[in-house]
C-alpha cells in the first residue's frame, strides 16, 4: 500500500478495500489494520480521533489511570472505544471490529484482506 | 487621598488568559472533559463581570505583569493575596477536585514561583463536595511558602458546619491556612441564589449573595465546629459584614434561650467572631452615606473583623480609600492591613507590630 516512511507512528492510512475501506494505523512502530466499520451503526471508524483511554486505578488523582496512549480510535458517530492492536471494543469485548494482518516487508506495508 | 500605612489586599481573583488555558494543567485524564466557562453566570453584570476597562486580548486580571501595576502601583498595595474562583459546583465532584488542582498548579506556575514582586501570595483552592480530595490537596501543597489560606466557593448544597465537612476544616487548621469563602457564580449545580429562590435580575442576585454567608457561620457556631478546633480560621472574603451584626444578634438571641439544644456552644455565638471570623470588605457593603461609618462601626464593633479586599478585577472593585471612607485613623488601619497582617502572620511579610 505504500512505503514505511509515509505512515510513521501515529498516523494511519485508508485503503480501499472491501465495503468499506481498512485503516492501517502505526502504533509506535507497529503496524495494525482495522475494518473501516464500527460494529455498533456502521460508522466510518478510522475517521476517529486516535488517543488513549482512562481505567480505574483508586491510588490515581480522580481514581483514573491513563492507559493505552495512542492505541485507542473513538468511532465519529457514539465515542465507542476500540483497542486498534487487538479490534476489541473496551466496554464489550464480544463488539470486535474486524482486523487485517499487516506486514512490512523491504520498507513497504502490505494489507492482507 | 493618599494612605501612608501598608495595605494589603486581601481578595484578589486572578484568571485564566482564555478559558481553554486550564487544560494545560489537567492530566489526560481529565483535559477533555466539558468544563463551564468562566463568565457564564445566569447573573451578569450589566457590563460585563469584569472592570470595563481591562476587557482585551485575554481576560481581565490573566496577566500578572498588569495586575501588579495595577495593585502594587496605582492602588499602593504592598501584598495582595490571590483567590481564584473556580466553576462552581460541578456533579462531577472527582473532576472538581481536578479543576481545583488545576487551579492550583496554576497559580503556583504563573503566579506564584514566577511572581518578580515578590508580593503574591496564594489559596489552595478545594473542592468540600469531595472532603477526602480536599484534604488531599491541601496536604499537597500546605508547605508552597507563598500558600497562605484554603479557598471554597461560598455555593454549597448543604451548610459547612455540617460534619462531612469538618476533616477539611481540620485539615486547613492543622497547617495554619485560614478558609477563605468567597461567592462563585461559575455554571454548576447549585441552589437558587437566595433562601426564597431565584432573584430577577443581577441586583436581587449580587446585592444579597452574602446573606448565605450567616448560613455558613451560625452552623459552624452551632454544630461546634469552631469549638472544637481552636485554630480554625473563617475569611468571608467577598463583603457581608455590615450585616453581620443583626443577625448575629438573632442567634444571640435563640442561644440564650436554647442554650440546652447545643451545650458545646460555651458563650454567645456572637463572641466566637473575633476569634475565628473575618470579612474581606466590598464595595457593596456598609452605609451608603459614609457620614454614618462612624455610627455604624461604634454600634457593630466590627473593625476588628473587616480586611480591605479590592475583588480587583471584578466591576465592584474598589480601592483603599473607598473602603475606609468614614473610618477613623485606627480603625483604616486595622481593615487596610492590621487585621490581615494578625491572621495570616509571617507568611505575608508584613510584620502585626509593624
Amino acid at each position: 500500500m505504500c512505503s514505511v516512511e509515509e505512515l510513521p507512528p501515529g498516523a494511519m492510512k485508508l485503503v480501499e478495500l472491501g465495503a468499506y475501506g481498512v485503516g492501517v494505523y502505526n502504533v509506535g512502530g507497529s503496524f495494525y489494520a482495522i475494518a473501516n466499520f464500527c460494529t455498533h451503526e456502521g460508522a466510518p471508524l478510522c475517521a476517529g480521533f486516535v488517543g488513549g483511554t482512562n481505567e480505574f486505578d483508586p491510588d490515581e488523582p480522580g481514581g483514573l489511570r491513563r492507559a493505552r496512549e495512542g492505541r485507542i480510535v473513538r468511532c465519529p458517530w457514539h465515542q465507542w472505544e476500540f483497542d486498534i492492536t487487538t479490534g476489541e471494543n473496551l466496554a464489550n469485548p464480544r463488539k470486535r471490529v474486524r482486523t487485517y494482518d499487516v506486514d512490512v516487508i523491504d520498507g513497504k506495508v502490505y494489507v492482507t484482506a | 487621598m493618599s494612605i501612608a500605612s501598608p495595605i494589603i489586599d486581601a481578595n484578589v481573583q486572578p484568571h485564566f488568559r482564555h478559558n481553554a488555558e486550564i487544560r494545560r494543567y489537567l492530566a489526560p485524564t481529565h483535559a477533555m472533559r466539558a468544563i463551564p466557562d468562566v463568565e457564564q453566570q445566569w447573573y451578569q453584570a450589566p457590563r460585563g463581570d469584569y472592570r470595563e476597562d481591562l476587557y482585551g486580548d485575554h481576560y481581565p486580571g490573566s496577566d500578572p505583569a498588569t495586575v501588579a501595576r495595577h495593585l502594587f502601583e496605582d492602588a499602593g498595595v504592598d501584598v495582595a493575596i490571590l483567590n481564584p474562583l473556580t466553576r462552581g459546583n460541578i456533579a462531577d465532584y472527582l473532576l472538581n477536585s481536578r479543576i481545583c488542582a488545576a487551579i492550583n498548579d496554576w497559580q503556583v506556575d504563573r503566579w506564584l514561583d514566577a511572581d518578580v514582586t515578590g508580593r503574591f501570595r496564594g489559596t489552595i483552592r478545594v473542592n468540600p463536595e469531595d472532603p477526602k480530595g480536599a484534604v488531599e490537596e491541601i496536604t499537597r501543597l500546605a508547605q508552597h511558602p507563598k500558600m497562605v489560606q484554603v479557598g471554597i466557593p461560598m455555593q454549597s448544597r448543604e451548610p459547612f458546619g455540617k460534619p462531612m465537612f469538618e476533616p477539611i476544616w481540620e485539615a486547613a487548621a492543622a497547617h495554619g491556612l485560614p478558609v477563605a469563602v468567597h461567592v462563585n457564580g461559575g455554571n454548576g449545580v447549585d441552589h437558587a441564589p437566595t433562601f426564597a429562590g431565584h432573584a430577577h435580575t443581577y441586583p436581587g442576585y449580587a446585592a444579597f449573595m452574602p446573606l448565605n454567608y450567616f448560613v455558613h457561620l451560625a452552623t459552624l457556631i452551632v454544630e461546634g465546629v469552631f469549638g472544637r478546633h481552636a485554630g480554625l480560621r473563617f475569611v468571608f472574603a467577598d463583603g457581608g459584614y455590615d450585616v453581620l451584626t443583626s443577625l448575629m444578634w438573632r442567634l444571640d438571641s435563640f442561644w440564650i434561650s436554647m442554650r440546652d439544644q447545643t451545650p458545646w456552644v460555651d458563650r454567645p455565638p456572637g463572641e466566637y467572631l473575633v476569634e475565628h471570623v473575618r470579612f474581606c470588605s466590598s464595595s457593596l457593603d456598609g452605609p451608603t452615606d459614609r457620614q454614618q461609618m462612624q455610627q455604624w462601626m461604634a454600634i457593630s464593633g466590627t473593625a476588628d473583623l473587616l480586611m480591605y479586599g479590592s475583588n480587583y478585577p471584578h466591576w465592584s472593585a474598589s480601592t483603599p480609600a473607598d473602603v475606609v471612607s468614614g473610618m477613623n485613623d485606627e480603625q483604616a488601619e486595622r481593615v487596610l492591613w492590621r487585621n490581615a497582617a494578625e491572621l495570616y502572620g509571617s507568611s505575608l511579610g508584613i510584620a502585626p507590630s509593624a
